[in-house]
């Protein structure tokens, strides 16, 4: 019984090598910003990379959401929807007298709610998750859109103090009293963006339900004849991408310190061409945090390098939507089924 | 037997790290149907994929009809009249019967417009070359797989093929349609089509070969007539070694506690009032013809599709088993017939197969991966079953099928599973590699476990179950001790000839 003896190799073994693709990704991604740093003045500045950061961040927390789905096969095209609906309703919440902290704890679980719905709809009606979530995308907007005759409103001001405080803020004051800022601080926006790239990671590799989202995506019906209860863990997916749109949804009205029941529209594509650039397969069972990071930030790098260079939003919009299928086709090229030996 | 039409000589192919063809050479006739046998891994497919151009050889020559050639993708050795009938079918499921004959040669009137009237006029022509009554008008999809399996021969007949490959054609049929199948092969025969036929079904043979041909490890073996050599002697060269036991001794009897106890489950049109039980220590086989509601029975123990009523009692208590997840905590475990489409998540690793159906056992903290743990308990089983894998981490999909068998073993050992089905356990796994497998039921049941085999192999069911159920249109038909029976007997029972009542 003993013809295969363990070894240490096989142990240690246990941890996938970085594939090539993500390599690639990445190195795209230095290769763009050196690039950029070379040809747009004052990019590689410590204020633009902070509000690199800062632009990029909403994207990334979404596109992390969106991973998630997408790992399992679904998708999610409600993102930007749920944004608006969430950070709505929390500055609607805030001005009706609940205190900004809990309107915005309200939103975010909004947002969580709105996923758990898309969730259930794919799982109880069974109903294709493209249909789903376009029906709740329209759904909501109409929703945010109705309730606020598509004005948006101000906020009570300590509702804007989450997104427009900055931590590790270095000021110099000047013997004269003038005020010299010496490192602008790390918007609160970015590190929480931080913060959920850590949560997500972890949860995507290390836990159970990031495990059998792979594993529903690979292969659902082996996932259900493993045990694996199916519906439960697809509608968790749902709900995280839900959390974080409503996270992001917040987030925005507290920077602009107001409701934005327009804002948010084609947010989705935004998150899944992030993901996408990083290496998540729409087919499902395949996709890293890591990857959607970098997939994010190689969108930001490109929007705001080329208005840097005076492109307008609508060439970048060209270059980007150029990425996403260059990202695939690489992707494709490297994975062509290799011939199988007789 | 007619002329050489197709001639492969000292054909090499070689892939990244193996030599799949080491100079073999093969010879068809026309009006011969020519088995190529071989273990998995033997260069079977290899050698086909190169006479039907969808792969090309290293080195060597192929002649078809006196001249030399070399086909550089499968359209032109299909021009030329060589046609290959996959495993899998590709044909367009929402598409007609002739729509599918025809695909890419639509016929066109002379507007440039689809000449539907012509193409099933056509289609209709080719149907009944074949004797088959099928409206060609029929969508695809609406047929079962074996007229499905017909309508890729007449697609390859229509295209005037000299040639034909098939490829394992009786995986997916039942005994009626294999005998329906080998009726078109012995017209195709009489009409002078040459068939090269590949099969792990050695039994099948004998209706149909004129010639044998074995490979082995890539490289060519012999050629001989069917009748000419014995069967024994077909598999002594295939595995390079003589099989003398082909089943493991059984060590243990089985005791008289009962483990699973099932009373009068049903199920409309699929399964009627089954009951039976199955002892600790048992191995208990299944027979029955395709579609007599065996998987039927095995799913619905397992909870994987519903059941009308019934009783299921384990250890003497009733449970209800409603999904699969219910019946792993009750301690059932099911191997499906298909192993990489149902039993295994190919593209996860060896570790993360085994641990899958109980992760809780080694995710202790609210539901966080233990690293160490996992790699503990998969490194466990991979010792404990012998799976020959480089490492925990390696995806499933680069094992072989006996040892990607063993992987789904190991994650319902990994369960604590006291009740193992099996549901097919051998197919499409290496004469070599199956022993193994007998060996580890043989174990499971001394060790205890109530085993359940599925199989449409009677001489697997007589050689390694102590008693059988035998299904006829989800019912059982008998309950047989297996030493008392034999073939036949099974048989009468599972075509419905006899009509028994479960003990």
């Amino acid at each position: 019984m003993n013809e295969v003896l363990p070894n240490k190799e096989s142990l240690a073994g246990k941890r996938a090598p970085v594939s090539l693709g993500s390599f690639i990704t990445f190195g795209a991604f230095v290769l763009l910003f050196v690039v950029f740093s070379v040809t747009a003045n004052n990019f590689f500045t410590v204020r633009n990379v902070l509000t690199m950061a800062l632009q990029t961040a909403t994207i990334t927390m979404m596109g992390i959401g969106v991973t998630f789905v997408i790992i399992t096969a679904g998708i999610d095209l409600s993102i930007g929807s749920v944004v608006a609906l969430a950070g709505t309703a929390a500055v609607m919440i805030a001005n009706a007298g609940v205190p900004s902290w809990l309107a915005m704890v309200a939103g975010v679980g909004i947002g969580a709610l709105c996923g758990l719905g898309n969730g259930l709809l794919i799982t109880r009606l069974r109903l294709p998750p493209f249909i789903a979530t376009l029906g709740s995308m329209m759904i909501l907007r109409g929703v945010v859109l109705t309730i606020t005759n598509a004005n948006s409103s101000p906020a009570p001001d300590d509702f804007g103090n989450l997104a427009n405080n900055t931590l590790f803020k270095v000021v110099q004051t000047a013997d004269d009293g003038s005020v010299n800022t010496v490192f602008p601080g790390v918007s609160y926006i970015v590190l929480i963006m931080i913060l959920m790239v850590l949560i997500f990671s972890f949860l995507l590799k290390k836990t159970k339900v990031g495990r059998y989202a792979i594993a529903i995506g690979s292969n659902e019906e082996a996932s259900r004849l493993s045990g694996i209860k199916v519906n439960r863990y697809k509608v968790i997916t749902y709900i995280i991408a839900g959390f974080l749109s409503g996270l992001v949804g917040i987030l925005l009205a507290s920077r602009m310190v107001t409701s934005q029941p327009n804002g948010g529209i084609g947010y989705e594509m935004n998150a899944i061409a992030s993901a996408v650039i990083g290496g998540t397969s729409l087919m499902g069972g395949v996709g890293t945090i890591g990857g959607t990071v970098i997939g994010s930030f190689i969108i930001g790098v490109l929007s705001t390098g080329l208005t840097m260079m005076g492109a307008s939003y609508f060439a970048q919009q060209i270059v980007i939507g150029s990425v996403v299928i260059l990202a695939v086709a690489v992707d494709q090229i490297r994975n062509r089924p290799k011939k199988r030996k007789g | 037997m007619g002329d050489v039409i197709f001639k492969a000589q000292d054909i090499s192919k070689t892939f990244p790290g193996v030599k799949a063809l080491d100079r073999v050479q093969f010879e068809l006739r026309t009006g011969e149907v020519h088995a190529l046998l071989g273990e998995n891994g033997a260069g079977k497919s290899t050698l086909m994929k190169i006479l039907c151009g969808v792969q090309q050889a290293d080195s060597g020559t192929l002649t078809y009809k006196g001249q030399v050639v070399r086909f550089s993708s499968i359209n032109e050795a299909q021009e030329k009249g060589i046609s290959i009938i996959f495993q899998e079918l590709n044909l367009v499921p929402h598409l007609s019967v002739a729509q599918n004959i025809f695909l890419g040669r639509e016929p066109l009137t002379s507007l440039g417009v689809l000449d539907e009237k012509t193409l099933n006029a056509n289609a209709s022509a080719i149907l009944g070359r074949l004797n088959l009554s099928l409206d060609p008008r029929t969508i695809l999809r609406t047929l079962p797989i074996s007229k499905q399996q017909m309508v890729e021969i007449a697609k390859a007949l229509s295209q005037e093929s000299e040639v034909l490959i098939m490829d394992e054609p009786t995986s997916a049929l039942t005994e009626a349609e294999i005998d329906e199948l080998f009726e078109v092969i012995h017209g195709l025969r009489e009409r002078g089509v040459g068939i090269i036929y590949i099969s792990h079904r050695l039994e099948e043979l004998q209706h149909i070969v004129d010639r044998i041909s074995i490979f082995r490890d890539g490289k060519y073996i012999s050629t001989d007539d069917y009748g000419k050599i014995s069967m024994d002697e077909v598999v002594n060269r295939m595995v390079g070694r003589s099989l003398e036991n082909k089943f493991p001794t059984r060590a243990n009897q089985p005791t008289d506690e009962v483990i699973l106890g099932v009373s009068n489950l049903s199920r409309k049109g699929v399964l009627d009032g089954i009951s039976f039980d199955l002892f600790r220590g048992e191995i208990l086989g299944v027979a029955g013809l395709m579609g007599a509601g065996r998987t039927e029975l095995a799913r619905a123990l397992f909870g994987a599709d519903p059941v009308d009523h019934g009783e299921v009692r384990l250890f003497g208590k009733r449970v209800h088993i409603t999904s699969p997840s219910a019946a792993i905590d009750h301690g059932i475990g099911y191997l499906s017939e298909d192993r990489k489409g149902q039993g295994l998540v190919i593209r996860m690793t060896v570790a993360e197969n085994i641990t899958m159906a109980n992760l809780s056992a080694v995710a202790p903290n609210g539901g966080v991966i233990s690293g160490r743990r996992e790699l503990e308990a998969a490194q466990r089983f991979v010792t404990a079953l012998s799976i020959k894998t480089p490492s925990l981490a390696q995806k499933v999909n680069n094992l072989s099928g006996g040892n990607q068998q063993k992987v789904v073993i190991g994650k319902w050992l990994f369960c604590e599973s006291k009740v193992l089905i099996f549901d097919e356990p051998t197919r499409g796994i290496d004469v070599g590699a199956k022993f193994a497998i007998y060996e580890l039921m043989e174990k499971l049941a001394r060790e205890g476990f109530g085993v359940m085999m599925i199989s449409s192999e009677l001489p697997e069911i007589l050689g390694m179950t102590d008693r059988v159920l035998v299904m006829h249109q989800g019912r059982l038909a008998a309950t047989l001790v297996t030493r008392q029976t034999n073939q036949e007997e099974i048989l009468t029972y599972a075509s419905g000839i006899k009509k028994g009542s479960a003990e």
